[in-house]
């Protein structure tokens, strides 16, 4: 206890001196200061506030990124914890930060996306009434997801991972006097929190293993003796997952992202592209440690055999990427689309964790934030350059009309479709299919090339249908460029878009995980063929058959030509395969039926029979005694009399 | 400030409002609030002085009585009770501004709510068992009356009479166990410090322990709302009015939580191994069965007295689990919901004041009519499914790490409850109530001026503050937990339920 | 004969006995208030009596302050009578019945 106080005293003192990693703590708490500012403050100045929470993201942006370079060069890994959060018995919960790659990266995707969005925003939503609010809350949320970034134990996690959940709920609950966005801010916290619920079990079994939630602590356990978790070290790293699942949106919590578009535009880029949905990939990652403790499951469960829990996580992201995927091949509306490529991506990293790639999971991670973010924003473009018509049937012809906007969505889509040599994507998609291969995953490859065949198909179609063509309504007709403060954002993150690919940012991750990663020979930008060559071309193969399928399908169409092809098939695309309606079958009225069953319990049972019962016996008994209540005095004299004379006879007997 | 000094404060605020003439009605006002404000920053600066890491009494004062019969006024604080005084006393100042405009007969409105602080002050200030269970009762009884008198809605006097029953039933079987006790422990006294030193020494028999612990936990765990003795709570809450239920739901109920605490664990240890799964039972039966009432509930107040009921559930769990960490856990739910239980108690009566209905049916979009009392309410609700930011995360995250190794499938049950129904029922409530968009029911205006704000700010920011930093109560109550939990350090389920086998 | 303790006694008891018959045998309230003092009176006799033969005045003590409470009583109970014959214009127990049920 005093050997713990010590070691925290002289942590303390030597916090804030000029170690770089120190700076972290300003980039966490930057937005929380912007956060609180706006609500004691200035909340009722829209342009204060958003003044103000720019100022202080852009500010930790820059912070972060002198944090990257520092350790982009540097290449070292420290954490400081100064501050105690709870110490009682064995539970010991530190507020300390992780600095190293996986965080100071993270720390630039969330900062430098979470600044563009916020300008963005000042024009997308300018003399919205709430704007202050929105501010305050996003300024909130991008805390909220530093926090998760730098948290350097489980509990902390799990405290920002809520908070993440909390931010998100009111951002996405922004207009919440619209029932559908007050329905879906619900749905999303809800559907969160069942994932949560897992995640918290996660974080008990392994404190109860190991004995600590610090990861480093729990890497040292592991390390040290690998089968800490004995039977349940399966099981403990399936619920860790099942938080990434619902953050993630991984089937079956899928369900939230779709109608989390409820939400302002600018708030789907940031939560539901880049950082927030990324936020359970990066937890993988981050706790993998976990994951590559030797599998087991307890007795009753021997039939799972060997299968590992990265098995059954790199099944159901593979599985998420493919069902995504198909559902968006039939959607409309311009947001849902990215919504749902958004789930196929992810479900493209959660696999590529799973296959024992986390690296490849966290540079995909990065460059699909970036042009997801892109595309979000571009989308939202879009939707305010036709004044708020997202069905991408009633637009056409955009592309002349809003050049800028085009431009840079078209990078976007030729980033997330994975254009060889000039984007992003395609290494980050390379990575990724490489990690199956090498992981001993051939059918999951087969998915992935089959999802990477896909995506550049409902992507074109897209564009086709929205950009090209005659415009088919008036908005479309009328539709003009946005203003600076939106179109300037989509340029900036259309750069990394393309470039990010040539920073060598692979091997950075690698890096991270093995600390014997050796660069490939013979890298640069051809990289990928050279090294591994059948991932590479079949992923370029699959985009050449995606893009010809869409253009030979959608170029020059007006309506939707798949629904007769596909017959059935379309129609439970379009009804994103019924998962919605089945929940709500079963679900809800599940848990109201119990409701419903412990109210009429409490009603009739406890309150009727226990209480009312008691009491109706009572005063029966009352009314029965009552009668020898005569009122003559004589009565009274006599039964007393003979009531002492009963006990005095008793009593001498 | 002395503790005596604190504990008198209420009491002499209410001699004072006896003291005012009945048409002076600024006056007895002014003094209610001048008074729980003086207590409530004395309790604030006895926490401040109270030193962390010390598991023993602090400000301890004494004073003979019968000393014949062993009763003596003694106060003092250590971990388990500081937290609670400061939660009374904020409560308390909390609750006499938002009675600011009561109408019928102010004075003596006044007067029963300074003694109900006194009261519940005195109760958890006392280490003399025979006082604090007289200043407990004596802060139950002006519950009743303010019920009856000053209570809303039609239920009034039947939610008034049942309450009345169950919690004098209660506190009278809870009697019977302290008076078991006293006889059976030989020690002449009630004394707790005493008490403590002397069973230390020579426990009860594991006959007598068996005797006394059912009675403490049928008694006391009715004052609390223990399943399945939990059904006067939620009507009553509903017709009381506000400042009473901000007071008991806040903060008397927490009283049988904190005897249990005191008397049950640390005097009764075999009987409490033996009965740990019973009770961690009846925890599920107010975490799930009160939960899902919950959820049916359509008024507001019933649907926060249920909800209230669950969260004790927790505290039931964390006893049960009787060690270090699931009891410093149960303190800190304590503490956080107090305020918690004020805080919406508070904010619904001002909605209902404005509306004139609890029905969520014919309310609707309020956020937008009533932004500081919306959003302190969805702050509220947010704090009621154990959102971090806010005392009560720490506090039942203490306690499932706590009652995990003893009871690993209850917490699941417990984290089912806390994470998933309480967030539906409580999200359920902020989008049918605040969410959406205008209902005929809502009104235009009416949100909280500047000083009407003041109670809830008060009681937002000690939320806020303990949830943020729940190091600088959790630091207080550590090593006082420590000497009243069973298991001093976790150990393995099998170790547990061997000694709850040699037990008996 | 000297009288021994047990004759008091006696004598007390048939004093309490005839008391008690009146008050539950007679009807009108005043001869059942004159019963009432015949048994206060029987107490006083035996109190009386054990004082004597146990040597010590607590008893002659208590009787003081049974006659002083007595007169009180009487006061306070004829008044009363009196009242309620004036509301009723009876003082018969048959008809003071209204406090049944």
């Amino acid at each position: 206890m005093d050997a713990h106080a010590a070691q925290h005293a002289v942590a303390a003192s030597s916090a804030f001196s000029s170690r770089p990693e120190d700076l972290a703590w300003f980039i966490l708490l930057l937005p929380l200061i912007a956060a609180a500012g706006i609500a004691f403050g200035v909340r009722r100045s829209p342009f204060l506030s958003s003044t103000l929470s720019i100022s202080a993201t852009v500010t930790a942006f820059i912070l972060s990124v002198a944090l990257f370079l520092a350790f982009g060069l540097g290449g070292y890994a420290s954490s400081p914890s100064p501050f105690s959060w709870i110490h009682v018995g064995s539970l010991n919960v530190d507020l300390g930060l992780a600095v190293d790659r996986l965080s100071v990266l993270m720390l630039v995707i969330v900062t430098g996306v979470s600044a563009l969005v916020q300008i963005y925003s000042t024009a997308y939503l300018h003399g919205d009434p709430g704007l202050s609010r929105y501010f305050g809350s996003i300024s909130l949320f991008t805390f909220s997801m530093l926090g998760i970034v730098l948290a350097d134990n489980l509990v902390m996690m799990f405290v920002f991972w809520e908070l993440v959940g909390v931010s998100s709920y009111l951002l996405i609950g922004f207009w919440f006097e619209k029932p559908s966005a007050a329905d879906a801010a619900k749905k999303a916290f809800l559907t969160n929190r069942l994932g949560d619920f897992g995640f918290l079990l996660g974080i008990l079994v392994v404190w109860s293993a190991t004995g600590s939630v610090s990861f480093t602590e729990i890497g040292n356990a592991l390390g040290g003796n690998p089968t800490a978790l004995g039977g349940l070290a399966s099981i403990a790293g399936l619920l860790i997952f099942c938080g990434a699942m619902g953050k993630s949106a991984q089937f079956p919590l899928h369900v939230w992202l779709p109608d989390a578009m409820e939400g302002p535009t600018p708030v789907s880029a940031l939560i539901h592209a880049a950082t927030m949905v990324a936020a359970g990939v990066y937890m993988l990652c981050r706790s993998y440690v976990l994951f590559q403790a030797p599998g087991a499951w307890p007795a009753h469960l021997w039939f799972l055999g060997d299968i590992t829990a990265l098995d059954i996580i790199a099944i159901i992201g593979g599985f998420t990427a493919l069902l995504a995927a198909l559902i968006a091949f039939q959607q409309d509306d311009i947001k849902r689309i990215l919504a749902y490529s958004t789930l196929s991506q992810l479900g493209y990293m959660v696999m590529a964790v799973g296959c024992g790639g986390p690296d490849a999971a966290m540079y995909h991670l990065t460059t699909h934030a970036g042009f997801k973010a892109l595309l979000f924003l571009g989308a939202g473009a879009v939707i305010h350059a036709c004044h708020h018509e997202q069905d991408i049937w009633k637009m056409g012809g955009l592309w002349h009309r809003l050049p800028v906007t085009f431009r840079t969505f078209a990078i976007g889509t030729a980033a997330l479709a994975g254009v060889p040599i000039l984007t992003s994507g395609f290494y980050s998609k390379d990575a990724i299919l490489v990690a199956a291969l090498d992981g001993g995953h051939p059918v999951l490859f087969g998915l992935g090339v089959l999802v990477a065949a896909f995506t550049p198909f409902y992507m074109l179609r897209l564009v086709i249908v929205a950009f090209f063509g005659k415009p088919r309504t008036d908005a479309a007709r009328h539709a003009h460029e946005a203003p600076m403060a939106m179109t300037w954002p989509l340029i900036a993150l259309a750069i990394p878009s393309i470039a990010v690919a040539w920073f060598g940012l692979g091997d950075f991750l690698s890096a991270h995980f093995n600390p014997h990663f050796h660069a490939h020979e013979g890298g640069g930008l051809f990289g990928p063929f050279n090294h591994a060559p059948l991932a590479a071309v079949f992923g370029t193969g699959s985009l050449i058959f995606g893009v010809t399928a869409a253009f030979g399908i959608y170029w020059g169409a007006t309506t939707d030509p798949l629904p007769e092809r596909l017959g059935l098939l379309s129609r439970a695309m379009r009804n994103r395969f019924y998962f919605d309606e089945v929940y709500e079958a079963i679900f809800v009225p599940m848990h109201d039926m119990v409701g419903r069953l412990a109210a009429a319990v409490d009603r009739w049972v406890v309150s009727g029979l226990g209480i009312r019962g008691a009491h109706g016996s009572v005063e029966l008994a009352g009314r029965a005694l009552r009668l020898l209540q005569t009122g003559n005095l004589q009565t009274y004299t006599f039964l007393f009399a003979a009531g002492v004379a009963v006990v005095v006879f008793v009593a001498t007997k | 400030m002395s503790l005596s000094q604190l504990l008198l404060t209420p009491f002499a605020g209410a001699l004072l409002v006896l003291l005012v003439p009945g048409n002076y009605r600024v006056v007895h006002r002014f003094i209610a609030l001048v008074t729980t404000a003086i207590t409530a920053l004395g309790a604030v600066s006895v926490f401040a002085a109270f030193q962390p890491g010390i598991a023993g009494m602090q400000f301890e004062e004494q004073a003979a009585w019968v000393p014949a019969a062993g009763f003596g006024f003694h106060l003092g604080v250590d971990g388990v009770n500081i937290g609670l005084v400061l939660m009374a006393s904020l409560v308390a100042f909390a609750a006499t501004c938002v009675s600011w405009d009561i109408e019928k007969q102010p004075k003596l409105f006044y007067i029963l709510l300074l003694v109900m602080t006194g009261g519940a002050l005195g109760a958890f200030l006392s280490l003399d068992l025979f006082f604090l269970y007289f200043f407990n009762e004596l802060a139950l009884v002006p519950t009743f009356i303010m019920m009856g008198v000053w209570g809303r809605g039609e239920n009034r006097n039947y939610a008034t009479f049942q309450i009345t029953l169950y919690l004098t039933l209660g506190a009278l079987i809870g009697l019977s166990g302290l008076a078991l006790l006293y006889s059976q422990s030989g020690a002449n006294t009630l004394d707790w410090v005493t008490l403590k030193a002397w069973l230390a020494e020579k426990p009860l028999s594991g006959h007598s322990q068996n005797l006394i612990l059912p009675l403490l936990l049928v008694g006391f765990g009715t004052l609390v709302g223990l399943f399945p003795f939990h059904s006067w709570a939620a009507p009553g809450y509903a017709a009381a009015p506000s400042a009473t239920a901000m007071m008991h739901a806040g903060v008397l109920k927490k009283v049988g939580l904190y005897v249990l605490l005191r008397v049950a664990l640390p005097f009764c240890p075999a009987a409490m191994n033996h009965w740990a799964t019973p009770l961690a039972v009846l925890a599920m039966g107010n975490v799930l069965y009160c939960g899902w009432v919950a959820l049916r509930q359509r008024d507001l107040f019933l649907l926060l007295g249920n909800s209230s009921l669950a969260h004790m559930g927790f505290c039931f769990l964390g006893l049960a689990a009787a060690n270090v960490i699931g009891v410093t856990g149960v303190v800190l739910i304590m503490v956080a919901h107090g305020l918690l239980a004020a805080l919406s108690f508070g904010l619904a009566g001002h909605l209902t004041k404005v509306t004139g209905t609890s029905d969520i049916d014919k309310l609707g979009g309020l956020l937008k009519t009533l932004p500081f009392v919306g959003g302190a309410l969805v702050m509220a609700f947010l704090a009621g499914c154990g959102v971090p930011g806010f005392a009560n995360f720490p506090g039942e995250l203490t306690v499932l790490f706590g009652a995990w190794k003893s009871f690993p499938i209850f917490v699941i049950l417990a984290a089912w409850g806390g994470l998933l129904i309480g967030g539906v029922y409580m999200l359920r409530a902020i989008r049918d109530l605040l969410h959406g968009p205008l209902r005929d029911g809502s009104i235009q205006g009416g949100d909280a001026g500047p000083w009407r704000r003041v109670p809830f700010l008060v009681l937002l920011a000690a939320l806020l503050y303990f949830g943020i930093n729940p190091g600088s109560l959790s630091d207080r109550i550590a090593p006082s937990a420590e000497r009243i939990a069973l298991v001093k350090s976790i150990s393995a389920p099998a170790t547990v339920a061997a000694t709850a086998h040699a037990a008996h | 004969m000297i009288p021994g303790l047990h004759h008091y006694l006696i004598v007390s008891g048939l004093l309490f006995s005839l008391g008690l018959f009146g008050v539950l045998a007679r009807r009108s309230l005043l001869v059942i208030y004159m019963s009432l003092e015949l048994m206060l009176n029987a107490a006083n006799l035996a109190l009386v009596a054990f004082s004597r033969f146990n040597n010590n005045l607590n008893g002659q003590v208590m009787v003081f302050f049974i006659i002083t409470v007595a007169a009180a009583e009487v006061a306070v109970g004829l008044a009363l009578i009196v009242a309620l014959y004036r509301k009723r214009q009876s003082a018969h127990v048959e008809d003071l019945t209204r406090l049944k049920y």
